[in-house]
């Protein structure tokens, strides 16, 4: 654990984080197993540290870009429960106007350019981002959330290549949970992770992804770093999923003992470690934090409420936003 | 053997090149490497080097020259004495110059023409009105005529070959050909069949179409549908005017708007229409006895009337009601038209006239029945029945209405049973 | 009026709108000092620098990606691809990405991209760089496809399309380049769903894209002098479609033949020919015709090139025998 600071509210707030994240999580998970949610999504929890460690980090200018188990990235970027569970449930008050759902939640007030159901999609965009902060002058940096899976993609070598030759203010984060769909990662990932930003001359780092201190710290470092023109960056944070690949991954012994589940959740949980250490330090009492928890509960109870009352879009909305200033494409 | 100095392709989207300048004249030493002349492309001015060493000949553009890519601009050779370009080749292949006769296209459909017979040969003297060739196309032999004055210098074709329309088969030449010529066209050497070679420049060379070989414009089978354009059946609906006026004029399908026209100026329908033609009358009457037979023999003996069927045909139309009617007699397949007029049996005579009904007489054979369908005129068919017959009438609705078809037949059957009773 | 090439007509939008607009920048395969292998962009660098004539690895997925989150962020990037047919590499970040973003978020994130490249056969490049993949993306919603027909439209429709807050696509035909056509001094701005009646007939309507609008103009020549009046329309942009000229074209002249050099199949010629069907269908006198790029891949030789795309007295033949009435198919 890193050494205790006097920034209390930093602190609260990271935890807070964290817990809105499980609480959302949560919730969802109950949305899709009651039937009340279509389609599927891909939860977060487990990996809350990473999240919130590197978003407790930025600005609201910065960017980032996400993926399909995007909810975390979302919300510790500063998202409502309200317009993310709207649009989870396809709702005209989503962040997408429904048009989007779990994997593509974009809100961009808050520097989120959005999940992305392609694994690996978004690390063009991500780069991207960070060329036009380099272009005009800027001192955004961008984040590129990915998994362990999205290494095996072609487009991350192309991207990483120009972001080092160019050195572009974009710090990829590899977020390593082990596991690339239902196949662990070192059936699908030869050498190492790190290894393939360092080729590239891009600095690389490994981190524990379920100490929130410790990722915090190395992203303002890295962060700063970028600022002055000293990117791009790489990390690599080890971190676990406590779900299986989707929601409907549930017999998923084939690929994952659960008794290794189970020692990630007991000893290793961003959450329960951090809470500790806020106790220790005496941050917070255990009656602060559980009132913590109790209002956040609630208000994630009042947002699902709301969503799953909200209306639905208008179906004249179907062919609005295919082009920008075209009201309807199809008209 | 000299090697071809060639305006180089130097650009991604270059068509030629403008030479700037010549570094070496013609008869110059030239050695491999050495600057031969700079080129202006589309973004840029280039040396082009010498690829070999020899004598600079046969410089056949100057500076200011644009050049298509590809092309000779000069060669270097072995000697410095100006090699003499190569005899220009004569051209086997070269038209004597004059007035082109060609393959006409006589029929609707008609690509090509058969050449039956050359009427002149190479060398004969031609007047503009002479016959210079026969040629058969799909429909029919046509002899063609010179269509000017002058002398045959070629004949590009034999008899017995087919040419397609348009081509130059013939050429005629003011003054008398020296070399005059007969070609084949199998020889390759006509104007069309000239190989066009592939060009090599990055220009969209117009290749060969890749349309589908005409079609004959054959009718379709169309198992009774009209074929027409939308617009054409969108005009006729609009116009209230009936496509198979067409079919019945055996105009071609498909039909288009331009049909239209030609549907607007025919009349109307003279076959019935399908409906009503669809309703046929049939009717029959059961005589017990024949009672013809014995008023034959009477008319016969008794006033000297020995046209049996002339009477048949006078007492079958009688039931017309009519002042004058033309009826044909069919028995024994043999058939008399005869003239009835409104009177005494004796008045009438024989005719040669589109008959206004028919008596088909089939008491001598085995059929008890028939149900033929309508036909020209409405048909009286006798046949046996015992020692009776049976009287079928078949008409269409429009040829008897009703009551006319059952007066008919009423008044024939009562005639036939009682001939003398309604005579007197 | 003064007469420029093809390649000078889009050299000045380039040069006009990055001049207009600080945030426009080319991005490509050697599209700085190279200036491309076409020559088309010589004398930007000189003019713009390399911060916004950037020259790429060759690497169309990572470029095309870059791109794409370069836009989302506040700029306009001009993508150069150096060959049409390379789109089949930058597919998931043009179709994926691009053209589903600004629906995805509901509205809220723009893409304004363009994407120049090339389309056009017998230039004796072969297969792999021949093809005219314009249907492609045609077929995918949230992309606008311009087809640039002369210097004129080559400048107009490129302006219009860095100045669209959509992703575009231009297809210029490479073996048009050092083409000429007058383009007036000063201001052009072509707008797209605006087709052109380049020559006006009542006997048939010759729709063409492309390069071959200049085939359909030379067909009506032929016509004309056999007393067919062909009207030559030129859609320019095909997403949008101008549908209301190509129909009013249609129900006057009610014989249309559609040519496009992309394949006949699946194609254009098959889009065109059917919406004019499905509105027009009891003006036609004749069937609908589609004249397209024979089924196969482009061959190198000379003499097998040629005849794989369409050609004027192939669209002449065509033309005669509608109007002719003959029976072109065997009904």
């Amino acid at each position: 654990m890193a050494e205790a600071r006097t920034n209390t509210e930093d602190y609260l707030r990271m935890y807070r984080q964290m817990v809105r994240i499980r609480t959302f999580e949560d919730n969802a998970n109950q949305l899709y197993l009651s039937a009340k949610m279509p389609g599927l999504t891909h939860m977060y929890s487990g990996e809350e540290a990473v999240a919130v460690g590197i978003c407790e980090a930025l600005k609201v200018a910065d960017k980032i870009t996400s993926t399909h188990r995007g909810h975390g990235h979302c919300v510790a970027k500063g998202a409502a429960f309200r317009e993310m569970f709207c649009e989870l449930l396809g709702k005209e008050e989503g962040y997408c106007r429904g048009k989007g759902g779990s994997m593509h939640i974009a809100d961009q007030s808050n520097g989120n350019l959005g999940a992305n159901a392609i694994v690996g999609g978004s690390m063009g965009i991500a780069t991207g981002s960070a060329f036009t902060a380099r272009m005009l002058g800027r001192d955004d940096v961008t984040v590129c959330f990915f998994g362990d899976g999205a290494t095996a993609q072609g487009l991350m070598y192309e991207v990483m290549n120009m972001a080092a030759l160019w050195k572009l203010p974009v710090i990829y984060a590899c977020e390593n949970n082990g596991y690339s769909e239902y196949t662990r990662t070192d059936e699908i990932a030869a050498g190492s992770i790190t290894a393939r930003a360092e080729a590239f001359g891009i600095e690389a780092h490994q981190v524990d992804g379920q100490d929130v201190l410790a990722v915090n710290a190395l992203t303002q470092d890295l962060v700063a770093r970028a600022r002055r023109g000293e990117g791009p960056f790489f990390i690599e944070l080890m971190t676990y999923r406590y779900h299986g690949h989707h929601v409907g991954d549930i017999n998923r012994e084939y690929y994952r003992a659960k008794a290794e589940e189970q020692e990630w959740k007991e000893t290793r949980d961003p959450i329960t470690r951090f809470r500790g250490w806020l106790v220790e330090e005496g941050i917070a009492s255990e009656d602060e934090i559980e009132a913590m928890n109790e209002e956040i509960r609630a208000d994630a109870k009042a947002a699902v409420d709301y969503a799953l009352a909200a209306k639905y879009p208008d179906t004249s909305e179907v062919d609005m936003h295919v082009y920008k200033g075209v009201t309807h494409a199809l008209a | 053997m000299p090697h071809e100095v060639i305006m180089p392709a130097l650009g991604m989207a270059q068509d030629s090149g403008l030479i700037v300048a010549w570094h070496k004249a013609a008869g110059d030493a030239v050695a491999a490497g050495d600057v031969l002349f700079e080129v202006e492309t589309d973004k840029a001015t280039m040396e082009v080097e010498a690829q070999v060493a020899g004598f600079l000949a046969r410089v056949r553009a100057a500076a200011g020259d644009s050049v298509p890519v590809g092309e000779v601009i000069a060669v270097i050779g072995d000697s410095a004495e100006e090699e003499s370009p190569p005899e220009a080749a004569p051209e086997p292949d070269a038209l004597p110059e004059g007035h082109g006769v060609i393959m006409p296209a006589l029929g609707m459909a008609q690509d090509s023409g058969l050449i039956v017979a050359w009427h002149k040969a190479p060398g004969d003297a031609v007047a503009a009105a002479d016959v210079l060739f026969e040629v058969e196309t799909d429909k029919s032999t046509v002899e063609v005529e010179a269509g000017a004055d002058g002398y045959v210098a070629a004949l590009l074709a034999e008899a017995g070959q087919e040419a397609p329309v348009g081509e130059v088969i013939a050429v005629i030449t003011a003054d008398k050909p020296e070399a005059p010529q007969q070609r084949s066209r199998s020889a390759g050497a006509t104007p069309d069949a000239a190989s066009a070679s592939a060009s090599a420049s990055a220009a969209k060379v117009p290749g060969n179409t890749p349309v589908k070989a005409p079609e004959a414009r054959a009718p379709a089978p169309t198992d009774g549908r009209i074929l027409a354009s939308p617009k054409a059946r969108r005009l006729a609906l609009e116009q209230g005017l009936d496509l198979q006026r067409l079919v019945e004029e055996g105009h071609p399908q498909p039909y288009h708007a331009a049909d239209i026209e030609v549907l607007k100026s025919l009349g109307p329908s003279k076959v019935a229409a399908p409906v009503a033609a669809a309703q046929t009358r049939r009717l029959t009457a059961d005589l017990p006895e024949d009672g013809f037979a014995a008023f034959a023999t009477w008319a016969r003996d008794g006033v000297g009337l020995d046209d049996a069927q002339a009477l048949l045909a006078g007492l079958a139309a009688a039931g017309l009601g009519r002042d004058r009617a033309t009826v044909a007699v069919e028995a024994q397949g043999d058939r008399q038209v005869y003239a009835v007029p409104h009177g005494p049996l004796s008045a009438i005579d024989r005719a040669d006239a589109a008959p206004d009904l028919i008596l088909r007489d089939l008491r001598l054979s085995r059929i008890a029945s028939v149900a033929l369908g309508a036909e020209d005129a409405p048909v009286l068919t006798l046949t046996p029945a015992g020692d009776g017959l049976t009287i079928t009438l078949e008409c269409s609705a429009d040829q008897l209405d009703a009551t006319a078809a059952l007066t008919l037949l009423s008044e024939f059957a009562g005639r036939m049973e009682q001939p003398l009773r309604h005579l007197l | 009026m003064r007469e420029i090439t093809l390649s000078q007509a889009v050299n000045e939008a380039l040069a006009e709108e990055m001049r207009r607009d600080e945030t426009v920048f080319i991005i490509g395969e050697d599209v700085a000092e190279a200036g491309t292998p076409f020559k088309v962009l010589s004398g930007l660098v000189e003019e713009f620098g390399t911060a916004r004539v950037v020259d790429t690895p060759i690497a169309e997925p990572g470029f095309m990606g870059l791109a794409v989150g370069a836009a989302m962020t506040g700029t306009r990037p001009v993508v150069d691809l150096m060959f049409g047919d390379f789109l089949f590499l930058v597919m998931d970040q043009l179709c994926n990405q691009a053209a589903k973003t600004h629906y995805m978020s509901g509205g809220k994130l723009t893409v304004p991209l363009v994407l120049r490249t090339n389309l056009g056969a017998t230039r004796r490049s072969a297969a792999q760089h021949s093809q005219s993949l314009h249907a492609l993306v045609a077929h995918i919603p949230g992309l606008k496809v311009a087809l640039p027909s002369s210097a004129l439209e080559a400048k107009g429709l490129l302006k219009t399309a860095i100045r669209d807050d959509n992703p575009v696509v231009i297809f210029e035909d490479k073996l048009m380049y050092n083409d000429k056509a007058p383009v007036p001094e000063g201001e052009v701005l072509i707008p797209f769903g605006q087709a052109n009646v380049k020559r006006e007939g009542r006997d048939i309507t010759l729709i063409g894209t492309s390069s071959m609008v200049q085939v359909c103009e030379a067909a009506a020549g032929i016509l004309s002098a056999e007393g067919i009046e062909a009207e030559v329309i030129d859609p320019r942009t095909i997403v949008p479609l101008d549908e209301a000229t190509l129909l009013a074209s249609a129900r006057k002249t009610s014989r249309v033949i559609v040519v496009d050099e992309g394949h006949q199949s699946y194609g254009i010629t098959g889009e065109i020919a059917a919406r004019i069907n499905e509105r027009a269908f009891y003006h036609l006198d004749a069937p609908v015709l589609r004249m397209g790029a024979m089924d196969v891949p482009v061959p190198f030789s000379p003499a097998l090139e040629d005849i794989t795309v369409p050609t004027p007295e192939g669209v002449a033949e065509n033309a005669r025998r509608l109007v002719r009435g003959e029976m072109i198919h065997a009904a």
